[in-house]
């Protein structure tokens, strides 16, 4: 259950509606943002797949710029990846061969 | 109120994100440091492009557990992209190469082999083909992946060791052009400044580069820039393809593919026409040059070469949206601002006139004077983190050796050689082979044994079909050292398991002359090891097979030392204490105890250890800057241009006239081909293909079709497409979109899928100067196959 702090450009004039908009996305929150266009977003997700699949939605907004990774924990993850609880998924559908 | 520790996690992770950007949050005050139960934080290089950027890797228990940007870094201030923070997924993943790994015959498994057994086979087979053929029959081939340590020791017992200048790096294909465009117009390799300028520009001329996704926290700086300054600083983006990077673009300018040329010369007719050149700059600190002879010429005829390019003529020949106008106030922007900085990558360097397109930009900024003060540079930027610092500056190439020398001079060979102790002229004075000539050689026989490090080939070459004949032969043993099978490893008889980054300890030197250390963290898996070790390992071995005390004279002084930490830093003392002494790169001042300290590295010249701690030289050539422009100066002026290859100590402008791409679309091929990469993938995807956040945002490349086009062929989005050039031919989805301008396709290269690899498509044609292939234009007819199909993702297997 990755968590990642990021700072979200946008436009300066679109930054109220782009953080309501934020809002409204899952495991997304907006601790706060300024006149120059900084949002602080927070996404706490399940995987860290959901987490890129979040950045890729908020990305996908029009006066959206750039996203900024900021810090990321995944202590909890990782820990399930090395209990076997979680498996790094092989995205090609084929056993691995060795 | 109590707070868990999820809450407490999540409000670091805003905490953190707030303080890069100077904002206070309504949260609480919690102490970032202490938010993460981790053992230790260790401070390291993102290792997925070129720019640097610094982050800190929590570890606890010897795993990584979280990552943080360093706020106080100069590069990145903080940031990261994503690919740069799922890189963990690649440490731990399952199908890291964790044993040596061994086939006589190419058509058979691999076998699990030990250690000692996997070096004395690399030893045999390289001194079987000395012995055998001569020492030119054996080559490395490396990367601007590989720590600086490793390329310097590689190149060192191949030189010194093996007698062959048969060492080359996958920056040829990258990087070269621009080598060649800072030497021939500057005198030295790489920029005079750096990002810090991005801050106090008023003018930017990003050509050739989607940086918003290539460098994307770079390109934040310049986002940031213009977004903070909308009225006073100028953007123009000039590329024969809108994309991201075209958004925060005050003009973009799209040139049909490859004739950029025609533009840069029709910004320097108007900067001369209209009097807008810096006449005080040029009086004293240029001259021009033309032809193979470097013949000297004066003002005037410069002037009447660039007669053929008005802004009329060249608006006609650079076709796109371009008018005269445009380039009239392009032209104007850039020479009147108060700093301008220009930005390039592979759409300038991968092209086969790579380094006249170069010299095109500095001659702008030679003419305009738009050098050497704040906010003004002409910068290229770097693909890979360490091209520049362990390619460029510690000898990677064929016809360069460590410390900026060229192999065909006597007297600089000759100081390599007493610097290591072997006998003069044991450096042969013959360059080596090219990358391009080095696989035709592979496939030729004339190569024999070729060891391939952190690099594949054998999907990143361009026309790669061919190539791969050699490479798969029997005849040639092939050793490679990597984390992860690729389409290489699918060539080789031996496979050795490396460390990763983090993994091991040693020096990236990123784009902007600045070297920065980053020390082992976490074991690597299995019996993966340090390059620095294989290779000192092997040298014993040849010495032994070879019966050649001086093989093992190149690795004695690193005997004994311990892979992890010691035998680094010796052979980065080795390097930088006697190889960069007195050379423009002098990096003397960066010793690793230097290095640790710095949150951000040290750009080089930095000769002593007090100059290095403030960080080194920001503006090279500038007195008060640079120690060097007084160590070095030949009179009282401000800059001191005392690069090594220009005896005047000038800048030289350029006469060079436009010349188109190698192949132009015809009849048979009508359009126009250009390749690239996305956000999420790095080069061949070995790395990021297995990470599937990142695969699964993009599984498969795609073609980008103009709307127009794609209503003429009859190609709707998502229909399957084929690509087909003189060399080859490749199929995918397409996409309809306002990106490439009418009359040209772009692909994204990173597809490992054979029916789906681009590089079979591309041109082979290499710069004649650099060596560098034109990557980014050939002629292709593409054709609709059928509607959307569902598609694999694809990653090589290891005898898969």
């Amino acid at each position: 259950m990755p968590i990642g702090g990021f700072i979200v450009n946008t436009q300066p004039e679109f930054v109220t509606d782009v953080a309501g908009q934020l809002n409204l996305i899952d495991d997304v929150e907006v601790h706060g943002f300024d006149d120059s266009g900084n949002i602080i977003a927070v996404i706490d997700s399940v995987t860290s797949e959901d987490m890129e699949s979040k950045i890729a939605t908020i990305e996908k907004i029009d006066p959206v710029l750039t996203v900024g990774v900021a810090y990321l924990h995944a202590e909890d993850e990782i820990e399930k990846i090395e209990s076997g609880e979680l498996v790094i998924d092989n995205p090609f559908g084929r056993k691995k061969k060795n | 109120m109590s707070v868990s520790r999820r809450d407490f996690i999540k409000r670091s992770a805003a905490l953190t994100a707030a303080s890069y950007v100077g904002m206070n949050l309504p949260i609480g005050d919690v102490n970032v440091a202490e938010a993460v139960d981790v053992d230790n934080w260790v401070r390291g290089t993102c290792r997925l492009c070129g720019v640097g950027c610094r982050l800190e890797m929590g570890v606890k228990g010897g795993r990584p557990v979280a990552l943080r940007g360093v706020p106080e870094s100069r590069t990145n201030y903080g940031y990261l992209c994503m690919k740069g923070m799922l890189f963990y997924k690649i440490m731990q993943h399952p199908e890291r190469l964790k044993k040596p790994l061994y086939r006589e015959k190419k058509d058979q498994p691999f076998r699990e082999i030990s250690w000692d057994t996997a070096l004395d086979l690399a030893a045999k087979g390289f001194a079987e083909s000395v012995k055998k053929y001569g020492h030119d029959s054996v080559a490395y081939y490396g990367s601007g992946q590989c720590l600086t340590e490793e390329t310097y020791l590689f190149q060192k017992v191949m030189r010194g060791g093996l007698q062959t200048n048969n060492v080359e790096g996958n920056p040829r294909l990258c990087m070269a052009s621009a080598v060649g465009g800072y030497l021939t117009s500057f005198g030295a390799d790489e920029p005079i400044g750096g990002y810090a300028n991005v801050e106090r520009s008023y003018c930017m001329f990003i050509i050739g580069s989607n940086m918003a996704e290539a460098h994307p926290v770079f390109y934040r700086r310049v986002m940031r820039r213009k977004l903070d300054n909308p009225d006073k600083v100028k953007i123009i983006n000039a590329d024969p393809r809108i994309s991201p990077t075209s958004r925060i673009a005050d003009m973009h300018m799209q040139f049909r593919p490859g004739t950029d040329m025609a533009l840069m010369n029709a910004m320097a007719y108007v900067i001369i026409d209209e009097n807008l050149y810096d006449e005080k700059f040029l009086r004293e600190y240029s001259t021009f040059r033309v032809g193979k002879d470097k013949k000297e010429v004066d003002m005037a005829a410069y002037k009447a070469s660039l007669d053929e390019y008005t802004p009329e003529k060249a608006a006609r020949v650079c076709g796109g949206n371009i008018t005269a106008e445009d380039i009239r106030t392009a032209a104007r922007w850039f020479a009147t601002s108060q700093g301008t900085l220009s930005m390039w990558c592979m759409g300038i360097n991968q092209r086969k006139q790579g380094v006249w397109a170069n010299n095109l930009i500095h001659n702008l900024h030679i003419l305009t004077g738009q050098l050497c003060k704040p906010g003004a540079d002409s910068l290229s930027l770097t693909g890979q983190p360490n091209a520049c610092g362990g390619v460029r500056e510690g000898g990677g190439l064929c016809h360069i050796l460590p410390g900026h020398r060229l192999v065909k001079k006597e007297k600089l060979r000759n100081q390599v050689e007493d610097a290591w102790g072997v006998p003069r002229g044991r450096i042969p004075p013959k360059p080596g082979y090219h990358t391009m000539a080095m696989f035709q050689a592979v496939n030729d026989k004339k190569i024999r044994a070729i060891w391939i490090n952190c690099s594949s080939p054998a999907q990143s070459l361009p026309n790669v079909t061919p190539y791969r004949e050699g490479m798969k032969s029997d005849d040639v043993f092939m050793v490679c050292t990597d984390i992860f099978p690729t389409k290489t490893t699918e060539c080789a008889n031996l496979i050795l398991p490396t460390a990763f980054h983090f993994e091991k300890t040693g020096v990236y030197g990123c784009t902007e002359r600045r070297s920065q250390i980053t020390p082992k963290a976490v074991d690597a898996p299995g019996d993966a090891m340090p390059e620095v070790w294989i290779v000192r390992e092997w040298a014993l071995k040849l010495a032994k097979e070879l019966n050649d005390p001086v093989i093992a004279q190149c690795v004695a002084p690193f005997v004994g030392k311990e892979p992890d930490f010691e035998l680094p830093e010796a052979i980065w003392d080795e390097y930088t204490q006697k190889l960069t002494k007195h050379r423009d790169n002098d990096l003397r001042g960066a010793t690793y105890d230097v290095l640790k300290s710095m949150a951000d590295g040290v750009q080089w010249p930095a000769p002593t250890k007090e100059f290095a701690l403030t960080g080194g030289t920001v503006m090279k050539f500038v007195r008060g800057s640079d120690p060097m422009a007084d160590s070095e100066a030949k009179d009282d002026k401000p800059y001191q241009f005392y690069g090594p290859a220009h005896a005047d100590k000038k800048l030289w402008i350029w006469l060079r006239p436009y010349v188109g791409a190698d192949e132009e679309p015809d009849a048979e091929y009508p359009l126009y081909l250009s390749t690239g990469r996305i956000i999420d993938h790095w080069h061949t995807t070995s790395m990021t293909g297995r990470v599937p956040e990142l695969l699964r945002a993009n599984p498969y490349s795609f073609v980008e079709i103009n709307p127009k086009d794609a209503k003429k062929m009859g190609v709707r989005p998502g229909d399957m497409v084929e690509i087909e050039s003189r060399r080859g031919k490749v199929e995918m989805p397409a996409k309809v979109v306002e990106g490439p301008m009418e009359g040209m396709v772009f692909a994204y290269w990173h597809d490992m899928h054979e029916d789906r690899m681009i590089n079979k498509v591309c041109n082979d044609a290499y710069d004649p100067g650099s060596k560098e292939p034109e990557f980014k234009i050939c002629s292709c007819r593409v054709r609709r196959l059928s509607g959307p199909r569902a598609l694999t993702p694809y990653i090589t297997q290891l005898n898969g």
